[in-house]
């Protein structure tokens, strides 16, 4: 019975660990609807972009013996890959932003959606064929433990990515909630022309949020190149997929509904997946998604607004 | 109003004309026309097709065909030279994807000077792209598609040079129950044709011997996380996962699987045969794995060094992927066909139609010594060398398994 | 420069003119009928299922048109329809065929009348899909509605992929070993009798001619219902949901005709597709698909018949062109064949770029709808600027008539 319970336990853990990366991924999605309200296509490329940036960096750095001579200094490889691959993922999208978005900002709703898209296919060609079309390993340069706990094996990775994905996500929201620039996001997100007459300058807020939307979904790329020891070209479709549809669940457009969203879709698709059928698995996502909507139109915590295509 | 409607007219007109001219080059993309300004002054210009993924998930094994093809054909070209004929190849991607596959199917076999067709890794693409192939009169000798349903198609003009999933499945059930003592299994397949027929064989195989399947579940190709899945196969504790598809999703899955605490390897088929799947799932995880693949090891073979050198000269600090040797010895079952045609009709016969078909009457009767091993085919246009070799992860790579 | 600025604007007169614009029309017929025979005629198969398939996809922009262009609710898993189109069409065949070989009504050489039997009912399964589909969840806006279609075309995708029923085959697609999708009736026919010399009347042509005529059809159709009732009815909910339930469109109902009717293309055009390729897999009906289909609308023009049907043969035949166009003689000059298949390779960045850069000269899309062109947009500066304008007037002119009373 017990071993029973662990494996439920362990799945628990799985979900959230998988929840954690679309959280991260969804914030992204959320930031920009909420502000400039489209879905913007090519974030899911974020997320392989940032996955490729920390590889890169973490193997540079790691020739230097510094840095893996002690735990501090691991800490500290680990902490500069970080925070390199975000600040490389943002400018990335401010820059796609400034090219591919900010010419349409006046265009009928759907343009910038095809833009996205096209900046998505550009940027998955890219990667396939500048670097490789392959999957490469992804090292992981501290020993992964696995504690045994009942009969759950919990990997000291897992516990990892859910702490510092709620860490990150408790800095995002402290700074939205409290600090000036928050704020003004905040004011932009619910009604841009009257924000900007109140002076807050529209353009740097937009860049603002495609700055820390990428970022975090860098963060969540590397994520994934550890936890799963590989990153691919084409890994960020099927989380794209899975973080939209958590952040509409959540209430497009809610912070804090995108962060419950993800925990969500990573959770029942894990128990789905060990209780229900693996093939179907992404059905019972989309299933949820689909009751949700029928029952609370806005999601979960987000609000019916009035919109057109 | 009449100026916004002309300009429009005349976007129209600009982009219909834009899309002649470029069409109208690819009209002129005729063998016949052009054989004139060959280099090679009256040489025949002949073309072997080649096509698989060279681009998306599974580039990796399709390049490493086109590889293959471009070792024999040009080791063959001087030779053929040599009977009035210019050899070269005509590659074309497939993008591992059915509708892609058929227009390269259709590109390859609208220029006549091809003669024969070495392609498609994925099985779901050959067999479509079969259609056009037998429609067009041209042989198609697949180097990896191994569902059995591609030769069971009635097409006298298909071939293939792996072994199907029949016989590898039910070799590797075989195997894993008599002489590795596996007695249970969970069994996952990629829902692909190749890993579902090799899947659902190796289960009918595995229980025919008296195992137990205690599992057996679907994943689809690109999914990342198999933690929910190796969790509950954990609980129910098999001896062996025995995995039906491709090497990324498979390694993660030994990744996956180890770090769930789960003690037994996984198995597979020929997808999985590669240096990558232990990159990615990582030495420690991939240790004591299992594959099966067909043919001896390339080291067994007396033309597998030869191959090996050849390999290394032209494709300096590449890798030998699973389906090089049997995308050489394809490309060598369509070469040897040619000299026997032009040797028969003539250099000139062997675009024509006639030609065409004397080449797949040529094929059916194919006996040679390739670097897989022996090559010729059966009734169905299917391997007869069934030879299969299991292969185990040993430090960190692919050794022939031995007890 | 000058020179060809001159010649541009007498282009545009000549076209401008009644005839100008007959002859362009009758170019334009010439070139759909006619260019598939020369390109059949030189052997170049290809070329002629480049058009076939230009053919199908224009069907199935036209069909999302009506949802997307009229409608405007975005609609981002269309390709499911497509899909149940096909499975329906294949499924039903295999049946009829069983029951008139049983019935003895098939002689030595059965002909497959399945496809011909079928394809006025073939809209049906489509239909039937697309209200299922929409009735729940077409109270949803905007782009929620957005996600949910695109959750509903990932379930028929993973259910067609799971052997939904037992109906589908899985991922090895159908036909399954055992059965066969015999040669459509007629193209046999026009094989024997139409081909002459080294000109053969190949299944491809066949096929192309067909679809040829059904995308004339749709075309016909599709005008008719944007100057229909309820065509009216879409472009007052697409304006005003609020507004135009107020004088009295039902809402609901109008959205679920557009989604019905929108679905029934689909249905045909993947009833067309299974039979003429003989073969259909659920790989052929991935989400990426679905994009694809929406940016053909959004690129060509929403809401426009010729915007569509251009943006149509754009997507679907320039990654294929420009893959054949690098490998062709006129290129060969130089571009060596290693330089020729990385073009190949690269065909999709370009796409993508284009894409992008084609969106940002031209948002509207290549031919936008003169209706929805003149659509109030509340972001759009230059129209309230206008709005504004126009009303200043309005009601300075009703001063000074008052003044002069």
């Amino acid at each position: 019975m017990s071993v029973e319970l662990g494996i439920i336990a362990q799945q628990f853990v799985n979900g959230l660990t998988l929840g954690g990366m679309y959280a991260l991924l969804a914030l992204g999605y959320t930031l920009v609807y909420g502000i400039l309200l489209m879905i913007n296509f090519a974030h899911a490329e974020m997320f392989m972009f940032g996955a490729y940036v920390g590889l890169f960096t973490l193997q540079g750095l790691s020739r230097i013996e510094f840095f893996t001579s002690s735990g501090p200094a691991l800490l500290l490889l680990y902490l500069l890959t970080f925070l390199i691959a975000m600040v490389a993922t943002g400018i990335l999208g401010v820059i796609i932003e400034r090219f591919a978005y900010r010419p349409l900002r006046h265009a009928p709703r759907l343009a910038p959606l095809i833009s996205a898209i096209g900046v998505s296919l550009f940027l998955q060609n890219a990667a396939l064929l500048w670097i490789s079309s392959r999957s490469l390993p992804f090292p992981v340069l501290f020993e992964v433990r696995t504690f045994r706990i009942g009969g759950a094996s919990i990997s000291s990775m897992q516990i990892l990515i859910i702490t510092v994905t709620i860490l990150l996500m408790l800095v995002l929201d402290t700074f939205i909630s409290r600090t000036r620039l928050g704020k003004s996001m905040r004011a932009t997100s619910q009604d841009r022309e009257t924000a900007g007459l109140m002076g807050i300058d529209i353009n740097r807020v937009i860049a603002l949020t495609f700055f820390i939307g990428p970022a975090l979904g860098g963060a969540a790329g590397i994520f994934s190149g550890m936890y799963y020891g590989n990153i691919k070209y084409n890994m960020g479709f099927i989380p794209g997929i899975k973080a939209f549809t958590a952040a509409v669940v959540g209430g497009i457009g809610n912070l804090r509904g995108a962060m419950l969203g993800g925990f969500l879709i990573g959770l029942l698709e894990s128990l789905a997946a060990a209780y229900i059928s693996t093939g179907y698995k992404d059905v019972i996502a989309f299933v949820i998604l689909i009751i949700v909507l029928i029952f609370k139109p806005g999601g979960l915590l987000g609000e019916s607004v009035a919109e057109k295509v | 109003m009449s100026v916004a409607k002309s300009k429009r007219l005349f976007a129209i007109i600009a982009m219909l004309v834009m899309l002649a001219m470029v069409v109208t080059a690819c009209g002129g993309n005729d063998g016949a026309e052009n054989g004139g300004d060959n280099p090679g002054g009256d040489l025949v210009e002949v073309k072997i097709g080649v096509s698989s993924p060279f681009t998306g998930d599974v580039a990796a094994l399709g390049t490493g065909i086109r590889n293959g093809a471009q070792l024999a054909i040009e080791e063959a070209a001087p030779e053929l030279e040599e009977m009035g004929i210019s050899l070269s190849m005509l590659a074309v991607d497939d993008a591992a994807d059915p509708k892609t596959g058929v227009n390269a199917a259709n590109q390859m076999v609208s220029d006549s000077a091809v003669v024969g067709i070495v392609a498609h890794l994925n099985s779901g693409v050959s067999i479509p792209a079969s259609a056009v192939y037998n429609e067009a009169g041209v042989v198609q000798v697949s180097p990896a598609s191994t569902n059995p349903a591609l030769t069971l198609q009635g097409f006298e003009n298909v071939f293939r040079v792996c072994t199907i999933d029949t016989v590898q499945g039910s070799f590797a059930a075989e195997y894993a129950y008599d002489e590795l003592g596996f007695t249970s299994v969970a069994v996952i397949d990629d829902s692909t044709p190749y890993g579902e027929g090799l899947a659902a064989e190796f289960a009918a195989a595995f229980e025919a011997k008296g195992g137990e399947i205690t599992s057996t579940d679907k994943i689809q190709v690109k999914d990342l996380d198999f933690t929910a899945l190796v969790t509950k196969i954990r609980s129910a504790n098999p001896d062996l996962i025995y995995f039906g598809g491709m090497y990324t999703e498979a390694a993660l899955v030994s990744k996956q699987s180890k770090e769930a605490g789960f003690e037994g390897p996984v198995m597979g088929g020929d997808g999985l045969y590669t240096q990558q799947y232990i990159d990615i799932a990582g030495a420690a995880n991939a240790e004591g794995d299992f594959a099966t693949s067909i043919g001896l090891p390339l080291s067994e073979q007396p033309k597998g060094q030869e191959f090996q050198d050849m390999f290394e000269a032209t494709f300096p600090g590449q890798t030998i992927e699973a389906y090089d040797t049997y995308a050489y010895d394809a490309t060598m079952v369509v070469v040897e066909a040619i000299k026997a045609v032009a040797a028969d009709l003539g250099a000139d016969a062997v675009t024509s139609v006639a030609g065409k078909q004397a080449i797949i009457e040529a094929v059916a009767v194919t006996d040679m010594q390739g670097v897989t091993g022996n090559v010729s085919f059966d009734e169905n246009g299917d391997t007869t060398n069934k030879a299969v070799t299991p292969y185990v992860v040993r430090d960190g790579a692919w050794v022939p398994y031995t007890d | 420069m000058g020179a060809v600025r001159n010649g541009l604007v007498a282009v545009n007169d000549f076209f401008s003119t009644r005839p100008g614009r007959i002859g362009f029309f009758f170019v334009l017929a010439l070139i759909t009928l006619f260019l598939p025979v020369f390109f059949q005629a030189a052997g170049n198969v290809f070329m002629v299922r480049i058009f076939a398939l230009v053919g199908i996809y224009v069907l199935l922009a036209l069909g999302l048109n009506i949802v997307v262009g009229y409608a405007g609710l975005l609609n981002l898993g269309y390709i499911a329809f497509y899909a149940v189109g096909a499975y329906a069409g294949m499924n039903l065949g295999f049946l009829m065929q069983e029951l008139l070989v049983g019935l003895g009504f098939l002689g030595e050489r059965p002909e497959n009348w399945s496809y011909w039997v079928l394809l006025p009912f073939a809209a049906v399964p489509g239909v039937l899909a697309g209200i299922m589909i929409g009735a729940p969840v077409l109270r949803l806006r905007g782009d929620y509605l957005a996600i949910v279609t695109l959750g509903f075309g990932e379930i028929v995708r993973i259910a067609i992929t799971n052997d939904i029923a037992g109906i589908t085959n899985g991922a090895s697609g159908l036909p399954g070993v055992g059965q066969s999708v015999a040669p459509v009736a007629g193209q046999m026919w026009v094989r024997e009798n139409l081909s002459f010399g080294n000109f053969l009347f190949s299944k491809d042509l066949y096929w192309y001619y067909i679809i040829v005529a059904l995308v004339l059809f749709a075309i016909f159709v599709i005008t008719r219902l944007d100057n229909s009732r309820l065509g009216r009815a879409w472009v007052a909910m697409r304006e005003d949901e609020v507004a135009a339930s107020s004088v009295g469109v039902n809402i609901l109902t109008t959205k679920l005709w557009a989604f019905a009717l929108g679905a029934a293309w689909g249905g045909i055009a993947g009833h067309t597709y299974a039979y003429w390729v003989g073969f259909i897999s659920p790989e052929s009906f991935n989400f990426m698909e679905s994009v694809l289909v929406v940016c053909m609308v959004v690129l060509g023009g929403m809401g426009s018949i010729p915007g569509t049907i251009l943006g149509a043969v754009i997507i679907t035949a320039a990654p294929e062109i420009i893959r054949v166009a690098a490998t062709s003689p006129v290129f060969a000059g130089f571009l060596t064949p290693e330089q020729a298949a990385l073009v190949g390779d690269y065909r999709f960045l370009i796409f993508g770029g284009l894409m992008v850069v084609m969106m940002a000269l031209r948002p509207q899309g290549i031919l936008p709808s003169k209706r929805r062109a003149r659509e109030l947009h509340p972001i759009d500066d230059t129209i309230l600027a206008q709005e504004n304008q126009q009303l200043w007037e309005a009601e300075h002119k009703h001063e000074s008539d008052s003044d002069l009373l």
